[in-house]
């Protein structure tokens, strides 16, 4: 498909063109590798998430807030990187013959996308947490824990959607057809989806516990993981 | 026989559009709309009078200094409103309830700030981050002029009542007849901006909402008076206006059995 020739030098005004989902601009960034614009959505991911991540530890303590503040967008970063060469060999399999370089381009630009919206919602975020009695005299209940894991929960559902939602519109302009574009962005979705659990799980605490110390791991990071966890919580649900 | 009419077919006049706040006319259209807003006084004229001219400016480059003005003027009305807000307790809070509105104001909107850019952004609006920050400070400037006109009769109420719950739902009535406004001038400017959807808006003016509530709880008292500036102890609004409520209640009962 042809698409305008790609600009070599990257703007930050041009976060805002990803946002608003102009697939002829995005498709030909894709197709065209500029180390400025990678640069820039590498920047744009680190500070939204760094910065959704501190509001969200700061509430268990400014030292979670800065450990969160690295651990959000490593995980991003990580996840992007791990699934990068599957990724590239799912696409072509599954009908939209792109290039690991462009295949690479287009998740990096959905994270980007959830990273820039997490990133707006970062204030929202520390203004609650600052409304909401302090976490570590508290136990892990009552209605302001529920209604901060509420919000979490809408912000970074609505951050990843999207970021899909425009995934799929970019696939689908590569691909030109959108049952492809499907195919590709589950596949995708579903090896990102099990690579970020398990992370999520090794760079566990975010929220933190005021019955635990805070600290950059736990010690059992690496102990177990993510889908032992919930198969161990279902069985003792069903036990009981 | 030939059926084709000689005669064209005539041609029904155009009717002018009406204007309604729905209506897509472009910004500029009309020349009223492309005069210079070089004063506080033109500023407020124009929003009150000729929003659309305040939509237009705020897309020509020099778009800053109208900003700057809306701020001004949104921090002196809200400055003004506070005192005649701080007069129903007097002593402190004459100085302590302007401060604390005129800051409220401004935090809420720089919180709400980049969340309302991007969700101008996902709806396919055109509008830059400069617009956004014009749109948003017409808001707060048309608000805060509203609430002067609305400034006389909350002092009127405040010198004849001691019911703080009264107050307190006397200001919040205002504030939201004035928010209400404000809100209508940001979506027609939104409108304006080749937004597809008014979804991402919408969203947005629920956070707002709960953002400017819940900043009353985290700055009281406001109208009421206590010890500290601010409180000691963290509320949710909800839990804050109940309270509030329920002390309003029993001074209510004691009073009636005296």
């Amino acid at each position: 498909m042809h698409t305008q020739p790609a600009k070599l030098k990257a703007h930050p005004a041009e976060i805002a063109t990803l946002l608003r989902g102009e697939t002829e601009t995005i498709s030909a960034w894709s197709e065209c590798w500029s180390a400025q614009r990678f640069a820039l959505h590498i920047a744009v991911i680190v500070l939204g998430a760094g910065l959704y991540g501190a509001a969200m530890g700061w509430w268990r303590d400014p030292q979670q807030a800065l450990y969160v503040a690295i651990k959000f967008p490593l995980i991003i970063l990580l996840t992007t990187m791990g699934n990068a060469l599957i990724n590239a060999m799912l696409a072509p399999l599954l009908g939209l013959n792109i290039p690991f370089r462009q295949s690479f381009s287009a998740i990096l630009m959905s994270f980007t996308v959830a990273a820039a919206i997490l990133g707006a919602f970062s204030p929202i975020i520390a203004f609650m947490v600052w409304n909401a009695p302090g976490l570590a005299s508290k136990s892990l209940s009552g209605p302001a824990y529920n209604f901060i894991l509420l919000a979490h929960v809408l912000v970074i559902a609505f951050a990843g959607m999207t970021g899909n939602v425009r995934l799929f519109q970019t696939l689908a302009r590569l691909g030109g057809s959108k049952a492809v574009a499907f195919r590709v962005l589950v596949a995708w979705l579903a090896g990102n989806l099990f690579l970020g659990s398990q992370l999520s799980w090794i760079l566990r605490p975010f929220i933190g516990s005021p019955t635990l110390p805070v600290e950059f791991l736990r010690q059992a990071a690496f102990h177990g993981n993510f889908f032992e966890a919930v198969f161990h919580s279902l069985q003792e649900i069903f036990n009981n | 026989m030939n059926e084709q009419n000689p005669v064209p077919p005539q041609i029904p006049p155009r009717i002018p559009p009406i204007a309604t706040p729905g209506d897509y006319r472009q910004l500029g259209d009309d020349p009223a709309e492309r005069v210079a807003i070089t004063n506080v006084v033109a500023a407020i004229d124009a929003i009150l009078r000729h929003p659309r001219r305040v939509m237009f400016q705020l897309r020509q480059p020099d778009a800053g200094k109208l900003i700057a003005m809306m701020l001004l003027v949104s921090v002196v009305c809200s400055l003004i409103y506070g005192v005649v807000a701080g007069t129903f307790s007097g002593g402190d809070q004459l100085w302590a309830a302007p401060a604390k509105i005129a800051a409220g104001l401004m935090i809420s909107a720089l919180i709400c700030l980049p969340s309302l850019y991007i969700f101008t952004c996902l709806s396919g609006s055109q509008a830059r981050l400069v617009e956004v920050c014009g749109l948003l400070a017409g808001l707060l400037m048309l608000m805060t002029i509203l609430l002067i006109g609305f400034a006389p009769v909350a002092w009127i109420f405040s010198q004849s009542t001691d019911s703080l719950a009264w107050m307190g739902t006397l200001h919040l009535i205002f504030w939201f007849i004035a928010t209400i406004f404000g809100l209508r001038f940001l979506e027609t400017g939104f409108s304006h901006s080749n937004a597809r959807s008014h979804a991402g808006f919408h969203t947005w003016v629920v956070i707002f909402l709960l953002v400017a509530v819940q900043m009353t709880t985290a700055l009281r008292p406001i109208i009421g008076t206590a010890d500290t500036f601010l409180p000691k102890e963290k509320q949710f609004f909800v839990s804050h206006w109940g309270d509030c409520l329920k002390t309003t209640d029993k001074d209510s009962k004691s009073r009636t059995r005296e």
